[in-house]
């Protein structure tokens, strides 16, 4: 459960995030969809603790960011913008370095490596160097080593992001089943279509703003557009971001 | 706390399978002690040869002057005939020093007017120095010694020509000139301990954030301070590996070479000296780890850091080539300065002099406050943003 109301956020001059809000529930996808440079990975970045928000509060399972950021960090799962691995490690040594930090060992932690290499169906990578894997492979360690301590909330910044299209398509897959478990699943996209086949509801983030923010059928009907597409348009005020 | 067991692991596991980067690492630590004992090497055997052989001196026109060839004969040179153009083999190198008597010479003695004779050498080589300096000492006193004849067949006391007579009193040893050397000894050591820290630190740090690794690490649920401080004791065993092979490769080039025969002087470096220059370099160790650390983390790439880590190793090194030219005694004040109070208390461990107990003991707190000082700066900077916008 994440909650989030009035979050801002500067650097210098620049606005990146001006009053944002909303609520991602357990159990529901909640996507985050605007333009590049709209404020979503901002967003993100003081939601999972390593930027401060300058006004406003974020909470994770009732836990303040700001006030305490070590109770968040336990309860969050997150792919962040910059996923680099430990390329002289191999896949299972960069998850379990992540699960040992999160205070996992012994055969506790071994099984829980194995159960997420079978669920992200990695076993013939996982124990070799992670140096010059493709994006995909790479998003998976990067994955399976943010969900080792089975977090409630699971944050993914563009999980996408250049992936092809068997691999989006188990990218999404994945992202579903995690709803079916019952977690909070936030995630930011630039892609409308995207969020329109995964989302339970849609916040869409346009110059540091909420501009729109509901179900899809609510984003229709806000918007007085019969597709999803123009809603999304009508929402931003230009077509960016449509692809 | 055994998060920071848990970053140190990780790291070393890391940075050890870095074979190629810790490699170079370790053969560099030998650069100093091979430096060292190749200069000693050719120190020694100036020594010797000048000091022992007699000088070789390439004449061109001796059958001008036989008696001039006869009084440096009776001198310890030995004659040789010269090459035909004796300018072009000093040029050359061939030879270092040559004497050239012209045809009027006779005529001009003869007459008892000033001869000429030409000496010609090169005054920039070095090593050449001693034969030139031995050969115009030579003909200067056949010089003086037939000026002295002159004045006593006309009558006149050769003490009229003589008003000052400088005795030298040159306090100078072979071994003071050899000491020099080791006076650089200590720059060595530390450059070797900054040298094997820094490629773990560069990669454990400017690395880590080059990598993109950075942001997802610090989503951990541990307190930054354990990171920055995993990280820098990762470092410690590679800098103390590289120390120990330093003074392994000291100790090894003192024991290979034949120091008392080369500089007429014994250098205390026996396993017991050795392990007191360890224990005083240790808390350099700490020092080279913390400020590398601050810097290679206020760095935005490896690259950066790259162009700053070996500059800061010189740094501290600065003193110890000073130390080689300005002798400075052990007072309190060099023993507040990290690095400096160390490199004279390695100096005095190696010529065996006797060491304050107090020295050491200031020397290594300082130190170590200063360390932990930079240590908690660098902390303070993970805890900012700065590290995750770089702005």
């Amino acid at each position: 459960m994440i909650q989030v109301q009035g979050l801002s956020k500067s650097f210098g001059k620049v606005k990146a995030v001006q009053e944002v809000s909303f609520s991602a529930p357990d159990g529901e996808i909640t996507g985050l969809l605007g333009p590049n440079g709209a404020g979503k990975s901002t967003t993100l970045r003081m939601l999972y603790t390593l930027l401060k928000p300058e006004n406003g509060t974020a909470k994770v399972d009732g836990f303040d960011v700001t006030e305490s950021p070590v109770e968040v960090q336990k309860r969050i799962g997150v792919l962040a913008d910059a996923r680099g691995l430990y390329p002289r490690l191999t896949s299972r040594e960069n998850i379990r370095y992540y699960g040992r930090l999160h205070g996992l060992e012994g055969e506790l932690l071994e099984k829980q490596i194995n159960s997420l290499l079978v669920l992200l169906d990695m076993q013939s990578i996982a124990d070799r160097k992670t140096e010059g894997f493709s994006t995909g492979e790479r998003l998976k360690v990067a994955i399976a080593r943010a969900l080792v301590h089975n977090p409630k909330n699971v944050l993914l910044d563009e999980p996408t992001n250049g992936l092809d299209v068997m691999s989006t398509r188990a990218m999404r897959q994945f992202v579903l089943r995690l709803r079916e478990e019952g977690k909070c699943v936030l995630f930011t996209s630039h892609i409308m279509q995207e969020v329109a086949a995964l989302c339970n509801q849609i916040v869409i983030i346009s110059h540091g703003k909420v501009s729109a923010h509901g179900t899809p059928d609510d984003l229709r009907k806000q918007t007085g557009k019969e597709s999803l597409e123009d809603a999304f348009v009508a929402a931003i005020g230009s077509e960016e971001g449509l692809e | 706390m055994k998060k920071i067991f848990i970053i140190f692991q990780k790291e070393m596991l890391d940075n050890l399978r870095d074979y190629r980067s810790w490699m170079t690492g370790f053969f560099w630590a030998l650069f100093g002690p091979l430096l060292i004992g190749g200069m000693i090497l050719m120190l020694g055997n100036t020594f010797r040869e000048s000091a022992e052989e007699p000088l070789y001196l390439p004449v061109l026109g001796a059958e001008h002057a036989p008696n001039l060839i006869q009084f440096l004969e009776q001198q310890d040179v030995i004659i040789q005939p010269s090459p035909a153009d004796p300018q072009a083999a000093v040029i050359a190198g061939d030879i270092n020093v040559a004497l050239i008597i012209p045809e009027n010479y006779g005529e001009d003695f003869s007459a008892g007017e000033t001869a000429n004779v030409q000496l010609v050498f090169d005054s920039t080589r070095q090593s050449a120095s001693v034969d030139i300096d031995r050969a115009e000492d030579a003909i200067r006193s056949y010089s003086s010694y037939i000026g002295i004849l002159r004045l006593s067949l006309r009558g006149v006391s050769p003490e009229v020509i003589r008003v000052i007579q400088i005795e030298e009193v040159d306090t100078a040893t072979p071994q003071s000139q050899a000491l020099i050397f080791l006076s650089m000894l200590p720059y060595f050591i530390i450059f070797a301990i900054f040298n094997g820290a820094s490629p773990v630190i560069t990669d454990a740090t400017a690395g880590e954030r080059e990598r993109g690794s950075l942001e997802p690490l610090l989503i951990n649920p541990l307190p930054r301070g354990w990171v920055v401080i995993g990280k820098l004791l990762s470092a410690i065993p590679f800098a103390i590996i590289t120390l120990l092979i330093t003074l392994g490769g000291f100790a090894a080039v003192f024991q290979i070479l034949p120091i008392e025969d080369l500089l007429g002087v014994q250098i205390g470096f026996d396993i017991g000296a050795l392990t007191a220059v360890f224990l005083v370099s240790l808390p350099i160790v700490f020092l080279a780890c913390a400020l590398q650390t601050l810097i290679a983390s206020y760095v935005k790439t490896t690259k950066e850091a790259g162009t700053y880590l070996p500059f800061v190793g010189l740094i501290p090194a600065l003193p110890g080539i000073a130390l080689a030219f300005l002798p400075v005694k052990p007072e309190l004040w060099t023993m507040l300065i990290p690095t400096f109070g160390q490199q004279i208390l390695i100096n005095q461990f190696l010529r065996a002099e006797p060491i304050s107990g107090m020295n050491i003991f200031i020397s290594a707190s300082v130190t170590i406050l200063v360390s932990l000082i930079i240590t908690f700066i660098a902390v303070k900077l993970y805890e900012g943003e700065r590290i995750i916008t770089g702005k």
